[in-house]
């Protein structure tokens, strides 16, 4: 049952484009095997502490982690930046563990951007063809098709300081893109940009990437943005992955706290008695439903309802509301039961929403319970 | 009224130091257009002075001698002093406390200090080898020495206020090493290259101490003829020459101006 259930979250259409919109590219996607992967810079500090992770050919996957945890050493260690002490890197079939940046089919969108200064825009989305050698006639009808493709308009006989954030970042994603590179790197590529641009380049980033079907390793620190893009996620913590797994799967069955945590939940409680399917905690005792053998429990906020006043039921909860945040779609709420605090969502279909000092009766379904170890 | 007193005060000793920096400087370019043989009085305009200037033949061999000596060392002192710069730059990271200090040592250092230890190490090379003979190539091995410093810190600092990531970015973009120094780099760092000649060309050519101690017999520079020249006396001469000096010293300071500034952009 559990793992029907894991393979249904991953099966999980969402709101991704169909896979026959994938087949429009005739660009070879490759894929990545990385092996007992080990870093560390100067003698403290480790920061790869042992990856071994397979990224498939023509997948958004995405490395997830706080900052220091190791994405970013891993991503430059994919483009050939930095050296791992030990491991072994294959893309596509081919060893490439040893080879210098310049000679791997693996580009990058840089944070910075990284466009040349001394460059129009122009000569910097040229600048990857020149290098392995395009003639200069070739180069330019390379640049025009990946204007058009990018929609980069009247942008490309420009300078690059006359260039805006957003501007800049679609400039080093077509500039990488140009070289049909068999993986692309982006690092944190969004992360300078306010949220209106970034939430509308994270749909043009997606789509383009559906529509080459290349492989793209995305980092970033933002688990909102991860989930919104990835068809897989790593977490990462402390130069070991901790997690890997499709948006929901992460989400919603996390492996451990750190993952729970870092994916934005809280409510997280030490199981003190088991008997069965009854797991005892700080809230009282409730039923879960293939829950796992973990000694966490993880009770999602949005999965809780509120009912007013307080009901005698079993799997309920009786709870006084201590605070109450209405953010127009939904409200959260802080709960006491006892000593201990729950935090619910709940969805403002026009019902009543309690207000705070109001005791609720808080209901959950065996189901979304899930546990998890330390 | 107190404040605008001060004000005033300090206006005045713009307009002072003004005075003594360029009426100097006015008077000489003046008294080179004087037709008369005076520093004095000014008569009436006229190029007599530059006629007999051009038609010197020691001021002219001096002339050619400051260019030949500015020009080469320049070039020489840049190419030095970029793989210095470049280098300062890849490693500054580590601690270079020491390797800084022996760089900025030669700009504080006195011209004399500087010249005299210079002489007296070539003299003793020469009697020893019978190589490095006093004359053009002993002055054009020490302009080098005291320019490159300048070329290195230009370079360096340019190299500062780049973005580390470019240099990974021409990597990622299958640039090999010489095609990073070539397409990347180079092009990057023009401007800073530009003015660090022409920093070097100024310097150069506006040196008199560490020439006159290097030169030999037959290669004196045009400020070192224009010492031995003066001791007769200052001429009209001595005024065209200082005049056509001012001019191409502050055309080459403009262009090294120019240059470093679009660099920053």
């Amino acid at each position: 049952m559990s793992e029907t259930m894991t393979a249904d979250i991953a099966d999980h259409p969402d709101a991704r484009p169909a896979a026959d919109e994938r087949d429009r590219s005739n660009h070879k996607a490759s894929s990545i095997e990385m092996q007992g992967l080990h870093k560390r810079f100067g003698r403290d500090t480790v920061a790869l502490d042992g990856v071994d992770l397979n990224i498939r050919a023509g997948e958004f996957f995405t490395l997830l982690g706080p900052s220091g945890c190791g994405k970013t050493t891993l991503l430059r260690i994919l483009a050939g930046l930095e050296e791992p002490d030990a491991g072994s890197l294959v893309v596509g079939g081919k060893d490439i563990t040893e080879t210098p940046p310049h000679q791997r089919s693996v580009n990058t969108v840089f944070q910075s951007y990284a466009l040349f200064p001394h460059l129009s825009v122009r000569e910097n989305l040229a600048f990857g063809l020149k290098m392995r050698g395009m003639p200069a006639a070739k180069r330019h009808a390379k640049v025009d098709e990946i204007a058009d493709f990018i929609k980069l308009g009247d942008l490309v006989d420009r300078h690059v300081d006359q260039l805006s954030g957003g501007q800049r970042q679609r400039i080093a994603l077509a500039r990488a893109l140009i070289c049909e590179p068999d993986v692309l790197l982006l690092d944190e590529p969004l992360s300078a940009l306010d949220a209106g641009l970034r939430s509308q380049l994270q749909v043009e980033l997606l789509r383009v990437q559906k529509r080459l079907g290349m492989t793209f390793v995305f980092v970033t620190h933002d688990q909102q943005e991860a989930m919104v893009m990835s068809d897989r996620i790593a977490v990462l913590n402390g130069g070991t992955i901790q997690q890997v797994g499709p948006p929901r799967e992460v989400y919603e069955r996390p492996v451990n706290a750190f993952v729970a945590h870092f994916m934005g939940h809280d409510n997280l409680y030490p199981i003190s008695a088991r008997q069965g399917d009854r797991l005892t905690t700080a809230l009282g005792e409730l039923t879960a439903e293939e829950a796992g053998d973990g000694e966490l429990l993880l009770i999602r906020p949005e999965t809780l309802d509120l009912l007013p006043g307080a009901v005698e039921r079993p799997n309920h909860l009786t709870a006084t509301v201590t605070e109450r945040l209405y953010r127009g779609s939904h409200a959260e709420f802080r709960l006491a039961i006892g000593d201990t605090t729950l935090q619910a969502t709940v969805n403002n279909r026009g019902r009543h929403l309690p207000e705070v000092g109001e005791t609720v009766t808080v209901a959950v379904a065996p189901e979304d319970l899930v546990t998890l170890s330390e | 009224m107190r404040k605008r007193t001060l004000a005033r005060g300090l206006a005045g000793i713009w307009w002072v130091t003004l005075f003594f920096l360029y009426v100097p400087l006015f008077v000489i370019v003046l008294f080179s257009f004087n037709s008369a043989n005076s520093t004095a009085i000014f008569e009436n305009f006229s190029l007599v002075w530059y006629r007999r200037l051009f038609g010197n033949e020691q001021i002219i061999d001096a002339f050619g001698h400051s260019l030949v000596l500015a020009v080469s060392s320049s070039i020489v002192a840049l190419v030095i002093g970029c793989l210095i710069g470049y280098g300062m730059y890849r490693h500054r990271h580590r601690k270079l406390g020491w390797l800084i200090v022996l760089i900025y040592l030669p700009i504080v250092l006195p011209d004399i200090v500087f010249g005299i230890s210079e002489m007296a190490f070539f003299v003793q090379i020469h009697a020893w080898t019978g190589l490095l003979k006093p004359g053009l190539g002993t002055m054009i091995i020490a302009h080098v020495t005291f320019q490159i410093p300048f070329v290195a810190l230009i370079v360096y600092s340019r190299f500062v206020g780049l973005d580390p990531t470019l240099f990974e970015a021409a990597k990622d973009l299958y640039a090999s090493p010489v095609k990073r120094v070539v397409h990347f780099m180079v092009p990057t760092i023009k401007p800073a290259l530009i003015s660090a000649f022409f920093l070097s060309f100024t310097l150069s050519i506006d040196d008199f101490v560490i020439s006159f101690f290097t030169a030999g017999p037959e290669s004196a520079t045009l400020p070192i003829y224009i010492w031995s020249a003066i001791k007769k006396g200052v001429t009209p001469e001595i005024n065209a020459i200082a005049t056509l000096m001012i001019g191409a010293v502050a055309i080459a300071a403009i262009f090294s101006m120019l240059f470093n500034r679009q660099g920053r952009r």
